[in-house]
Parts: C-alpha cells; sequence; structure tokens
C-alpha cells in the first residue's frame, strides 16, 4: 500500500506526463507517476542493439517488449508475434497490423466485418494502421521530430468550412495557444526557419501577432535542406486548387547546433530511434521532472482502475498493479492517491483504463464517461504514399528522414468539400514504400520483380518502369553490373507522404473486448472505418497532385496500384487497410497520429473534458495528449500536443492553488 | 594454395562488385567475414542437404582465379546454370548475404502473388556492414558516422564505396 500522498498522480510518463510532472515540480507540488512500461535505459545502446537485429525496423522494433520473434515462426505467425494474452504490456505493432484478424498475434480486438459489403462500401472496417509504444518516456521514443503548428482553421474545421467539429472557441483556442506554442517549441528545441514559416502563415491569413509573441524566434537555427528536397524545391509553377504548391523547410525538433545534445549526425533513422538522441524525446523532460526533487516514477506499474467518491465524484485513487518480468506474474496491487489526478497514457490506453474503471455506483459506465463519449472519435492521418525515381541523382538514405514538406495545401476554400493535407518529403528512399533497399536487392539477385525495376511494368502514366531498358526482364546481376543498377536506383529514390485529415466519426472508437492481458486486464475493441468521401477525395486529390509533381520535376512514377481490398476470407487472406474509390484501388498507411477518444467540447453532453483539459465529470481529473484534440487537423500532433501539456499545467497549479486555499479556509471555519 | 577464406572472399568479391579490401580490410576489427564463412557453410549445407556443396563452391572459384580470367568471367562461370541449381542458387544467397547482411529465403510465386524474398538479420554487426549502404553511398540506417548537414552534398564517388578506385 502507497501511504505517501501526492499533489498529483500521472499515469503514462511520455511527452505530456513528463511536461506536466517537470512544470508542477519546479513549483514545489509532489507529483507521482505511474508508469506501465519498462525504465528508461541508462544508454540506448540495448535498444540500438535490438534495433540492428530486427527483421522488420518498424517504430517499436527497438523496445521492449519485443515485438518480432523469427525463432517462434509458424506457418500461422511468420513473424512470430508475441501473443498478447500472455504479456503483461502489450500495445498495438506495425506488425500486427497484416495479423489484425488473429487476436493470439493482435493486442486489438477488431469486431467482425458486417456482412454483404463491396470493396467501396463505406461501412467496411479496417485495421487501425498506427502504433504507440508503453515505456518509460512514450511514444516520442519512435516519433519523427517535425513540430508544426496547427493553423486558425485547423481550430474551428466547423465554422469554417462545416466539417467535423470546432475546438471549444475555436479560434479563440488557438490564440490562447500561443504562448504555449513557444513554450513547447523551446522545450522541444525545435530547429526551424521563422522566415519560411512567415509566409505560410501569411498565406493562411493568420496575422503575425497571433503567430509568435514580440521577439521570438526558434531556439535552433533550421536543420539544412537535403538534396531530395532540393530537387522537389524546383516544383514552383503548379496549383492545386488554385493554391501555389512550394516547398518549406519543417520545423524539427531536432538539434541543429550541439547543445545539450548532440548536434544531428543524419543517422537517417529518426523513426523507430535517434542513435544520439540528436532527436528530443519525452525522456529529456523526465529527467528535468524527477531532477526537482519533487517527482516519483514507478516504472512496472499499470494503472487498473480508477476509484470515485460517489458523492462528491472526485477521484480517490488510482489502483495498479506492478510486475518484474514482462511475461511474469504480477507481483503487488496498491492504490496511488492524490489531490489532483493526470491521465497522460496516450489515446487507447486512457481510454481503456476509464472504460475498465466500471465499478463506481455513480459512473457504470466508465470513468468520465457520463456522455457516453469516452472512446470515440478515433483518428489519425490517413497517409497516401507516393514515389518515383529522380531524373538526376538526389542521394537519398541520407539526412534527417524529412527535412521539408508542402505545406501549402493544409487549408482552402476546397475544405469544404475534401480533406486537407500536408505532403512530407522523405528522405529514406523507398524504405517505407517499398521495404526497400533489401526489395530492390532481392529483385536484381534473385531476378524478382517487386519494385516494378526489373519487369514489363507500366505506370499509369504509361511510362516503361524497367531500370535499364538494355537489360532482359527479371535479370539476375552479379559484380560491376549489380553495383552500378542498384546505385542508379537507390540514388535516386523519392518519396511523397499525404497526411490526410480524417474527420470525428464517433462509431468510430476504442471499446472494450473480451480478451484479456496477462494481468488480466481487458484488450481494446477498436472499430475503424473511413466513412467520409471527405477523406476519400482527398485520396483521389493526392494521386492526383503526386503524379503532377513528378511530371514537374521530370521523375518517374512508381507509386504501385495495390489489390483489391478483400474484405472476407480467412485471416491471411482478408486485406487491412485497402480501399476502393471511384473505381480505384487504395491502401492507407497510419502516421503514428492516434487522436481522439477523449475529447475535449463546449458540453459535457457531446464531450469528455472541457476547454481545460479538465473531466466534467471529476473536478480534479485531467486528461492530456493527442486524445484531447476535437479534430486531427493538418500538423504532426507532437507540438499541440506538448503546448496543451503547458496549458493544462496552468491549469493544475491554478487549481492546486485554489483546493489550498479552499482548505486553508475550511480549516479556518473549524477552528 | 589459398585458404579457405581467402577463395571466400576473392569469390565474394567477384560477386559482389565489391573489391577484397572492403570485404576483409586489412585492419578489420569488425571482421565480419569470420561471422559469414561459418555461417554461410551451415546454412548452405542444411538447405541443399549437401555439406560439401560451399567446398565445391570454393574450390570451383579458386581454380577458375587461377587461370587469369576476368572478374566478370569467373562471376559469369561461377553463375552458369550447369553448375546446377543449388550451387548457383547458394552463390546468388552469398551475394545477398553480403549486401543485406541478412538470409534470404526464397518465397515462390503463387497464382497472382509474384515470387519474393524473406530475409532474417544474421546479427546486429552484420547489418552495420550490409553493403547495400555502401552501393547507395551512404551509411546504415541508424549508424552515420558523418556530420551533421553531409546530405546537402553529393557524396564521395561509388568507387570510394566499393574499393574499386581507379577503374
Amino acid at each position: 500500500m502507497n501511504t505517501k500522498t501526492y499533489d498529483l498522480v500521472i499515469v503514462g510518463s511520455g511527452i505530456s506526463g513528463a511536461i506536466i510532472a517537470h512544470q508542477l515540480g519546479k513549483q514545489g507540488k509532489k507529483v507521482l507517476i505511474l508508469e506501465a512500461g519498462q525504465e528508461v535505459p541508462v544508454d540506448r545502446s540495448g535498444y540500438m542493439q535490438t534495433f540492428y537485429k530486427a527483421n522488420a525496423k518498424t517504430p517499436e522494433s527497438p523496445y521492449p517488449p519485443t515485438t518480432q520473434n523469427p525463432q517462434a515462426s509458424t506457418p500461422q505467425n511468420p513473424l512470430g508475434l508475441p501473443n498478447p494474452a500472455l504479456e503483461n504490456v502489450p500495445r498495438y505493432t506495425v506488425l500486427q497490423i497484416n495479423a489484425w484478424r488473429k487476436p493470439d498475434q493482435c493486442y486489438f480486438i477488431y469486431p467482425p466485418q458486417p456482412p454483404g459489403l463491396t470493396g467501396d462500401s463505406q461501412e467496411a472496417m479496417f485495421a487501425f494502421a498506427s502504433s504507440y509504444e508503453r515505456i518509460g518516456g512514450g511514444t516520442t521514443w519512435h516519433w519523427l521530430g517535425t513540430s508544426v503548428r496547427l493553423f486558425p482553421n485547423d481550430f474551428e474545421l466547423k465554422t469554417q468550412y462545416n466539417q467535423g467539429v470546432d475546438w471549444p472557441g475555436g479560434k479563440n483556442f488557438y490564440q490562447a495557444l500561443v504562448p504555449y506554442y513557444e513554450k513547447a517549441t523551446n522545450e522541444i528545441g525545435v530547429a526551424g526557419d521563422k522566415e519560411a514559416l512567415d509566409k505560410l502563415y501569411t498565406q493562411f491569413g493568420v496575422e503575425p501577432s497571433g503567430i509568435y509573441g514580440a521577439n521570438y524566434n526558434y531556439p535552433m537555427p533550421p536543420i539544412i535542406d537535403s538534396m531530395v528536397d532540393t530537387a522537389f524545391g524546383k516544383v514552383t509553377s503548379l496549383t492545386v486548387d488554385g493554391i501555389p504548391v512550394y516547398t518549406t523547410p519543417t520545423p524539427q525538433g531536432r538539434n541543429s547546433l550541439p547543445g545539450d545534445r548532440r548536434q544531428c549526425a543524419g543517422n537517417t533513422n529518426c523513426i523507430p530511434i535517434c542513435p544520439i538522441q540528436a532527436k528530443y524525446d519525452a525522456t529529456v523532460t523526465l529527467a528535468n521532472a524527477l531532477q526537482t526533487g519533487n517527482v516519483d516514477i514507478r516504472y512496472r506499474c499499470v494503472a487498473s482502475n480508477i476509484r470515485v467518491d460517489d458523492t462528491t465524484h472526485e477521484v480517490t485513487g488510482i489502483d495498479y498493479i506492478t510486475y518484474d518480468d514482462h511475461l511474469g506474474p504480477p507481483t503487488g496491487s496498491g492504490t496511488a492517491v492524490g489531490t489532483k489526478y493526470l491521465l497522460a497514457a496516450h489515446a487507447i490506453e486512457t481510454p481503456k483504463l476509464l472504460l475498465l474503471s466500471n465499478k463506481n455506483k455513480s459512473f457504470p459506465n466508465g470513468v468520465a464517461n457520463s456522455s457516453g463519449q469516452v472512446g470515440r472519435n478515433l483518428m489519425d492521418h490517413i497517409m497516401y504514399l507516393a514515389w518515383g525515381l529522380a531524373k538526376d541523382p538526389v542521394y537519398a538514405y541520407r539526412g534527417p528522414l524529412a527535412t521539408s514538406g508542402f505545406e501549402s495545401l493544409r487549408d482552402g476554400a476546397f475544405r469544404s468539400k475534401r480533406a486537407a493535407y500536408r505532403i512530407e518529403i522523405g528522405n529514406e528512399g523507398w524504405q517505407w514504400a517499398g521495404n526497400d533497399p533489401f526489395t530492390t536487392l532481392a529483385d536484381f539477385v534473385f531476378g524478382q520483380d517487386n519494385n516494378q525495376l526489373n519487369g514489363d511494368s507500366v505506370n499509369q502514366q504509361g511510362q516503361p518502369l524497367r531500370f535499364n531498358p538494355a537489360l532482359p526482364a527479371n535479370s539476375q546481376l552479379f559484380g560491376e553490373q549489380l553495383v552500378n543498377t542498384l546505385n542508379g536506383i537507390y540514388i535516386r529514390q523519392i518519396r511523397l507522404g499525404y497526411l490526410i485529415e480524417q474527420l470525428p466519426d464517433p462509431d468510430n472508437r476504442v471499446e472494450l473486448s473480451t480478451e484479456k492481458d496477462h494481468l488480466g486486464l481487458l484488450r481494446p475493441q477498436v472499430t475503424y472505418r473511413l466513412r467520409s468521401n471527405y477523406e476519400r477525395d482527398a485520396f483521389v486529390s493526392a494521386k492526383q497532385v503526386s503524379t503532377e509533381i513528378f511530371n514537374a520535376m521530370g521523375a518517374t512514377e512508381y507509386t504501385q496500384t495495390p489489390p483489391p481490398p478483400r474484405l472476407y476470407g480467412t485471416p491471411d487472406q482478408v486485406t487491412a487497410t485497402n480501399f476502393q474509390y471511384q473505381g480505384q484501388n487504395f491502401k492507407f498507411y497510419g502516421a503514428g497520429h492516434i487522436v481522439g477518444t477523449y475529447c475535449m467540447g463546449d458540453c459535457k453532453e457531446k464531450s469528455v473534458l472541457n476547454s481545460r483539459q479538465q473531466s466534467w465529470d471529476h473536478n480534479n481529473l485531467y486528461m492530456v495528449g493527442s486524445g484531447v484534440f476535437p479534430t486531427v487537423a493538418t500538423g504532426n500532433p507532437t507540438l499541440t500536443i506538448a503546448a496543451l501539456a503547458f496549458q493544462a499545467a496552468d491549469n493544475i497549479l491554478a487549481d492546486l492553488t485554489k483546493t489550498s486555499t479552499e482548505t486553508e479556509e475550511a480549516l479556518a471555519d473549524v477552528s | 594454395m589459398s585458404s579457405e577464406m581467402d577463395n571466400f572472399i576473392g569469390l565474394s568479391a567477384v560477386l559482389t562488385g565489391f573489391n577484397k579490401s572492403v570485404l576483409s580490410p586489412f585492419l578489420d576489427p569488425v571482421d565480419i567475414k569470420s561471422e559469414y564463412l561459418p555461417f554461410f557453410k551451415q546454412k548452405i549445407a542444411q538447405e541443399s542437404g549437401n555439406p560439401n556443396l560451399v567446398g565445391q563452391i570454393l574450390e570451383k572459384y579458386s581454380s577458375l582465379s587461377a587461370q587469369g580470367l576476368t572478374p566478370q568471367q569467373i562471376g559469369a562461370a561461377m553463375l552458369d546454370p550447369g553448375n546446377g541449381a543449388d550451387f548457383v542458387l547458394a552463390c546468388r544467397k552469398l551475394i545477398f548475404m553480403w549486401y543485406s547482411g541478412a538470409w534470404p529465403t526464397l518465397i515462390p510465386a503463387n497464382g497472382s502473388t509474384p515470387a519474393s524474398t524473406v530475409s532474417d538479420m544474421i546479427s546486429a554487426k552484420s547489418y552495420t556492414t550490409g553493403l547495400v549502404w555502401q552501393v547507395m553511398q551512404s551509411h546504415p540506417m541508424g549508424d552515420s558516422n558523418y556530420r551533421y548537414g553531409y546530405w546537402a552534398k553529393a557524396p564521395a564517388s561509388l568507387s570510394d564505396y566499393t574499393g574499386n578506385g581507379g577503374k
């Protein structure tokens, strides 16, 4: 039994939990963090070794618990995925996407596909395509580092375009967030080009005073552009829906100068792991929080239930279960007690915990869930990938994974009809798009043609795709010819990724399944569809725009048309993220931006939290992270997550002061 | 007479297109070759059912290299179908291993699904020593020895990476 009482008990040690712990710790408040996962390691060399050895270099591959075990491979489980029922802290991983119909390999449980659907049905269910970590420091271990702000119009999609919902207060919410964006930018140590971004903000009608405070600039100078960026930067004459298309350097959470951490060395590995911590991650802030001397953290400590007082409806404690070994038995349990409580466990585990907490008489449907909104409106940036070969060498696979993007299509009048997107320019060749360099290698060593460079494929523009027309199809090369062929291909590879905004859909949701993890906690059931043509129309646009961009730069497009969706069949036969629209086959990818599920809103009937990120139902309960976002908006979420965490810290500090004053007054009355 | 390792490196250089000095540098603290040779022998014996196949491959290479042939001629002779399917496939897998640091399993075409390759990473060290990173004039993803900003400039010439300069 834990007998110490804290000002704040936090569940989760990711960026939000760490920022708030640090802010409160600096003010002398006593904070306890419950972290379900393993400790932040002394150094990251162990994670690096796991990454190097991993067959699939997925975002989760370096981190415990193990995501793949070739020794456990079977015909039914070729990748050797662990059984989530045997794990104390399972999480959803990218490798589970294609195993989404196999509960002994996939942490999420998915409802059965409704019968009688066709591949273009809006009711078709898909696998969720993004993942997260359950370890000390959270998912920023594998974030990309992109630190863009959302735009004012992102906060009032309903008012401006009659789509989705507004954030509470709309543009006022944005204005209130501006100083916190600055704090977040400083905390992460963002390297950015203010002048280039000013141009963008001006295009979107943002007053300079609405962007930065006086004399503000990024804490680090911009990360230098890659040669890939330079090639795309030559695209200057295109317009989409009347909007000029141009590249903008991406503000990034990685060191362009040596500082407290090392200067970026271009490991081209931000996801899954920066080997030298040039990229910010939340362990930086977590260490600072612990340094205050006022913050305690308990690792391997899984929050399992939230207790609520039946009369006051205040949270009275958070129950937890401890373990030593990830596959071992539970080693204890307890209840963490504080004045205030904060859930910072990201957008899957937070609603799971709220829904698990259904033993309180007044809240039989789960804590903070009088609205029935907990778990609803699960969103992501659904991604369209396009790839090609540049005319001249661009020397891919060098530098940070992404250093520029096409940002100018993140807002516009088109948004009343179709989703907006930002286009990320990849520096990693076809690693994501085509599982390279190994697929192209195998193609030319063994005479295969999986990347269309060694066969008779023709792209949709009618261009033949065989890399060297002088070679026969399915060539098997060796020696100098192999060297020159592979080199010529790899150094020209380019990739675009479209982060398409997904509308909130209350039926896209996290619920509790009947399957359990090794601690006996029910696992999430996830329902995920793309029901709106708003999103599907953006895929059509993305496909067309990619082709135009590639044409404008003289590149040859190699984007592969995915196979048609298969909704019914055995778990090995069904597709996971393939869909049809307007007669075309698409496949979506995840951006890793898990958003929604405990949204803020204007009224308690329709949302879980008020605009202070405080539960409508429980005065002393707060929630942070991208789960609070009412819409996914058009930017990568982490900078906004961090800004909202600073804002929440101020709210919690103010409320703690109020609580303390009220207590003192009450004591004075008694005396 | 050459040692087994000499033949292994010589054959590997011919087939990969990289210079022996890259595969087996004079100062070689990584020494991936000493991991690859026994691994290669073991895998090929297991997969072909012929414990002597690697020995036969290396002998053939030794014999060809003694004839003063060019690397192109030796490679073509080693990969001649007349050597037998297992012999040629072993040579091709050797190429893949050096480039990727992983061991390949070939999946035949099945209906509309084309033939593909699944790879199994041999070790953390083999990943970082894969030639594929050199042939793209870069570094292993996650193991850069370069400095800030190198990505804004063209890399050194390809021959600097393959060790086949001056050609």
